[in-house]
């Protein structure tokens, strides 16, 4: 597999080595019969995280989701929170709480009921019951409508009650199965932030599971990226975006440019891959980690290109091409531009002028350029 | 996205048409009859109200008439042996003959009132036993897997296949004193003694229990199905063990149910004949038993006529209670 | 059209149903009085017969249908009251019944029955005169109906069992079931006790020593006392679940009807399972009771009824049917054709002696039918 390296990062958490995870699944497996839900995953989760797993449907993030829980016991491997082994241990027994896809309120009860509940099972006094839940009510600003009934609730509403009933027992983990995915645009945005405030005001450890990745991106401070049960990679959101592992996980995340080509020059400072697909070749300023002559895909994002109408001055990573479609997004443009072998490349630019001359219409000749750091190379 | 296909509009009946459509739907002719009137272009509410109105007036309403109308009505010796509502005088003034000691008898003889609440204490024990033993069952079979489920359910339904009479007697063969029960344990050496299960109150409710345990599991089973098992989940996980996720959440739930249940068991046990007759002792009073004998054998229709209106009417309780169970359901569902 | 539906057009239907309701009933006792009995002069050969269940021999109606032509449909019911109630109710469809007797008295009195015309009935003159004369208490003079089958009331009993108990006193007296000293030897044994009212409040008055048929306030009163008395030791007030008790061996005593308790022995001793039961009529006297043939007034096929009871009153017809099912017919000519073993079974042919004690059930006005059944239901609730 092609490593590109990494500059040096802030010291995170879970970089340093004697750091403590705060959850750590260790080699966990899930098979409903023939079928393998969850393949092996290990995974060090640290206290106050918002930590993602990402992926699309059947990937199994769900299945490890409510291993956490404890609505499901792993096949083989453990499963530790704060230390503690939780093979065995029943959903109630556990410092974890979730909140439901669909939000699972009690419909017989009223907000206040819905929030005590899990109070009550701890056989909390009456007193300390009701101050606590009006805390939380306060903090979700859900207040005036305690005493109604879920199904006089708007979905926000019903969103933010099921928040206040997984969080007033303040417990060691939350998990949250696709928290957004029932509001719209607008609402989800404004969520997201609320979230992320809660969490940190809260200090709770996050596990969020999602398929959308713009949600994954704003909320995390780490995401797993998962597939066919397996973690493919871990990393910061920027990790995940600009140092992606594989092709998959550069496919998933975002928009991509993927030019097949082999390596013609293999220097442990820089590699010049040779792209018939792009019609040129491709020079990246750093070394990377390869079997000699073997076939790579360079990886260049969107938005590392620049369009211009006159050719740059620069001899590697450059390539003529004709504007095929042009989509205006308001902040900014999506360029489909044809290469000489026919391949698509997708560029946006920011529109950075109201009013631009020059600016790049249908079917005309354009020279897309990168900068040599762009590209990430890779193997699979 | 694709634009969604208009939804019909649906109509929110009362909760009595709701019970009967319910169960016409699950019959082919109903469907088919259905399907040829709506490509005739009777469709929508009216035919569909309709259907069950129309069956509802003839089959309820126009009998309920006739026998209010012979309550009110005096025992007299001819065909029919009860004195005709309207007299007509010189052939053009019609008389109405209204008698009302049919009713104040009832209220005079204490046998009535006695047998009225020995009904409804008989029924309301057999209602409690059919809920203690149903709603196990009907558990059981909301939470199997859907596979077994549709078995399950026949083998409820199945017995409703053969006469009701006929499973009734077979009960005369299971309890009598040389029957199964005494001749197994008997021939085990258990007990030297056959043990008189048959002509006592007990046969009464195993009778009763037996007759009517379907009426009570298929509303709750009904209710169980429609569950969100996340909510039992979602207890779990905020620190409910098994036991109170299930007296919190699972039973209040299935609350629509276990009356909409409880009420089609109590509502037929109150006026059981056929069952203290063949089972019970013979000195067991209920109003069923009354009824018969006032209409047999004191050759009284009127009289009868008025213990049975009054059974209706001691009954109108209960029926609300059905109903609004059963909006209560709908609603549910609705949401 | 839809939501005129729900309220103008449903109440309109409502108030149309009940007045049709109402209506139905006013018209339908008109028509009763309306019809002429059996106007019809050109009838279609077919006859509907409404009779007790296992009642007749396995030949009879096709024989009668070779003969004449006509085309029989044979229905069974197997209690008077059913019987009563179909008739009263009007349009029963049937050209011939078979009412008991004091049923068929009241029966007379509303109405129900058309009379005979004798000049259809030529096979009258083999009727047994004594019974003709015991049955025209029921019908005045004979008018409406003609002797089927005759039997009694009287105590079956599990010979062994009371043998055991009894030693070698005979079971033959009502003082052996209604005096509570006497019947408390069989508590443990089983008894059970026909559930007619009228019948049995009327052996007990006869066992006191009163009119049987005693219509009065006071008679019947004290009849149900005495009854009171022993309703500790009755296990079981039914009118047909003792014939599968005593031939089964689950019963003592039980008062029956002749016919259902001979028909216990016979179950009983094919059963071979070492059961023995047997007929007793009381010394005192019991109930003979009559099954009559009658035409309802409107019958739509009169002349075929006719011929088929005066077929039935064929001498060898009537000895069939006597065979096959065991009861005493009211045919003096049919008598040389009866089996010897049902001629000489006093349980169905008692001899002159025990006939002479034995009364009618004349029907209760209405008056003492309803003293009569409040006080049954006192007697088998104990409200």
């Amino acid at each position: 597999m092609a490593t590109n390296p990494r500059p040096q990062q802030q010291l995170a958490v879970w970089n340093d080595p004697q750091a403590v995870p705060y959850v750590q699944i260790d080699r966990v497996t899930k098979r409903f019969g023939d079928f393998v839900a969850v393949n092996n995953v290990s995974l060090k989760i640290y206290k106050k995280e918002l930590f993602c797993l990402l992926g699309g449907s059947g990937c199994g993030k769900t299945t490890l989701l409510r291993m956490l829980a404890g609505f499901e016991e792993p096949t083989s491997g453990k499963l530790f929170i704060d230390g503690v082994d939780m093979t065995g241990i029943p959903p109630y027994e556990r410092p974890v709480n979730m909140m439901f896809q669909s939000y699972a309120l009690f419909p017989h009860m009223t907000v206040e009921q819905n929030v005590a509940f899990g109070l009550k099972q701890d056989g909390l006094p009456k007193d300390e019951i009701a101050t606590r839940v009006d805390d939380m009510l306060k903090l979700v600003r859900l207040q005036q409508f305690a005493k109604r009934k879920p199904h006089q609730l708007s979905g926000g509403q019903r969103q933010r009650v099921a928040l206040a009933r997984s969080l007033v027992k303040r417990p060691k983990l939350l998990l949250l199965d696709e928290p957004l995915g029932a509001l719209d645009k607008k609402l989800r945005e404004h969520t997201q932030f609320e979230l992320v405030n809660l969490q940190e005001q809260l200090g709770v450890t996050f596990v969020v599971v999602t398929h959308d990745q713009e949600e994954a991106m704003t909320l995390s401070s780490r995401i797993g990226v998962m597939n066919q049960g397996e973690i493919i990679q871990v990393g910061t959101p920027k990790d995940i975006y600009e140092y992606p592992n594989s092709k998959f996980v550069a496919e998933f995340i975002g928009n991509v440019n993927m030019f097949e080509g082999r390596l013609i020059e293999d220097e442990p400072d820089h590699v010049r891959i040779d792209s018939p697909e792009l019609g040129g070749t491709i020079y990246v300023d750093h070394g990377v980690s390869s079997a000699p002559d073997a076939t790579v895909f360079a990886a260049i994002r969107p938005e590392k290109f620049n369009i211009s109408v006159e050719r740059p001055n620069q001899t590697d990573n450059v390539v003529q091409g004709t504007v095929k479609e042009i989509a205006y997004m308001g902040d900014m443009s999506v360029y489909l531009v044809q290469l000489a072998s026919n391949k698509m490349v997708r560029i946006t630019q920011p529109n950075t002028y109201r009013h631009a001359e020059d600016s790049i219409t249908w079917d005309q000749t354009v020279y897309l350029s990168w900068h040599a750091s762009s590209p990430v190379v890779l193997s699979e | 996205m694709s634009a969604r296909a208009e939804a019909p509009r649906r109509h929110r009946h009362s909760a009595g048409v709701q019970l009967i459509l319910d169960f016409l739907n699950r019959l082919p002719p109903y469907r088919w009859t259905q399907s040829r009137l709506v490509r005739w272009g009777i469709t929508g509410r009216t035919a569909v109200t309709a259907i069950p109105y129309l069956w509802l007036l003839l089959f309820f309403l126009v009998p309920f008439i006739i026998v209010l109308k012979i309550a009110f009505s005096e025992a007299r010796i001819g065909m029919p042996p009860y004195a005709p509502l309207l007299t007509w005088i010189d052939g053009s003034v019609a008389q109405v003959n209204l008698q009302l000691k049919n009713f104040a008898n009832m209220f005079q003889d204490s046998l009535y009132a006695k047998a009225y609440l020995n009904s409804i204490k008989v029924a309301a024990v057999s209602t409690l036993f059919c809920l203690l033993i149903g709603y196990p069952m009907a558990y059981a079979i909301a939470r199997a897997e859907s596979k077994w489920r549709h078995i399950l359910l026949m083998l409820v339904i199945l017995p409703f296949w053969t006469s009701f009479l006929l499973r009734v007697y077979a009960w005369i063969g299971i309890l009598k004193n040389n029957g199964l029960i005494n001749n197994f344990l008997m021939w085990t050496g258990l007990i030297d003694e056959p043990i008189v299960m048959l002509q006592t109150d007990f046969a009464i409710y195993v009778g009763i229990v037996y007759s009517y345990l379907p009426f009570m599991i298929l509303p709750l089973y009904s209710n169980l199905e429609k569950m969100d098992l996340t909510l039992l989940e979602a207890a779990a996980d905020l620190g409910a063990r098994p036991f109170k996720t299930f007296m919190t959440i699972t039973l209040p739930l299935s609350l629509p149910g276990i009356i909409a249940g409880s009420m089609l068991v109590f509502i037929p046990a109150v006026g059981e004949f056929v069952i203290p007759e063949l089972l019970g002792p013979s000195d067991s009073l209920m109003i069923g038993k009354v009824l018969w004998q006032v209409f047999f054998t004191k050759r009284d229709w009127p009289a009868a006529s008025a213990v049975a209106i009054a059974l209706l009417l001691l009954l109108v309780i209960p029926i609300v209670l059905l109903q609004r169970a059963q909006a209560a359901e709908a609603r549910g569902a609705h949401r | 059209m839809s939501r005129a539906f729900n309220s103008t057009l449903r109440a309109g239907l409502a108030v149309t149903a009940i007045a049709l309701a109402v209506a139905a009933c006013g018209k339908k006792e008109e028509a009763q009085q309306a019809e002429a009995p059996g106007a019809a002069a050109a009838e279609e050969k077919v006859l509907h017969v409404y009779n007790w269940s296992d009642y007749i021999a396995e030949d009879t109606i096709k024989n009668f249908e070779e003969k004449t032509g006509i085309k029989v449909t044979y229905d069974v019911f197997d209690s008077n009251d059913m019987l009563e109630t179909r008739l009263l109710a009007g349009n029963s469809g049937f050209d011939v019944v078979v009412p008991s007797a004091s049923f068929l008295e009241r029966q007379i009195k509303a109405g129900v029955f058309q009379k005979l015309d004798k000049s259809q009935l030529p096979n009258l003159a083999n009727m047994d005169p004594d019974i003709q004369q015991r049955v025209a208490l029921h019908d005045p003079g004979n008018e409406h109906s003609v002797t089927y089958l005759w039997g009694t009331t009287g105590i079956g009993y599990n010979v062994d069992k009371v043998k055991k108990i009894l030693g070698d006193t005979p079971l033959d007296s009502w003082n052996q079931i209604f005096d509570p000293k006497e019947v408390a030897k069989f508590k443990d044994c089983g008894i059970s006790v026909l559930d007619a009212p009228d019948e049995i409040l009327k052996v007990v008055l006869q066992w006191m020593g009163r009119d049987p048929n005693s219509q009065k306030d006071e008679d019947l009163t004290a009849a149900a006392e005495k009854l009171q008395l022993i309703r500790p030791y009755i296990r079981k007030i039914h009118s047909s679940q003792y014939i599968d008790d005593l031939a089964n061996g689950d019963l003592c005593i039980a008062i029956g009807w002749s016919g259902d308790i001979l028909q216990a022995r016979d179950r009983a001793a094919e059963a071979g399972q070492g059961v023995k039961v047997a007929y007793s009529i009381p010394k005192e006297g019991t109930i003979v009771w009559f099954d009559m043939l009658a035409i309802p007034a409107d019958a739509k096929h009169p002349k075929n009824a006719h011929a088929f009871i005066n077929y039935l009153m064929e001498p060898q017809v009537a000895a069939n049917n006597s065979n096959f099912v065991n009861y005493a017919n009211a045919n003096a000519a049919s008598f040389a054709m009866v089996n010897d073993t049902v001629k000489n079974d006093p349980g169905v042919y008692p001899t002159p002696e025990v006939k002479a004690k034995l009364f009618p059930s004349l029907a209760y006005g209405e008056q003492a039918t309803a003293t009569m059944a409040r006080l049954w239901q006192k007697f088998t609730t104990g409200q």
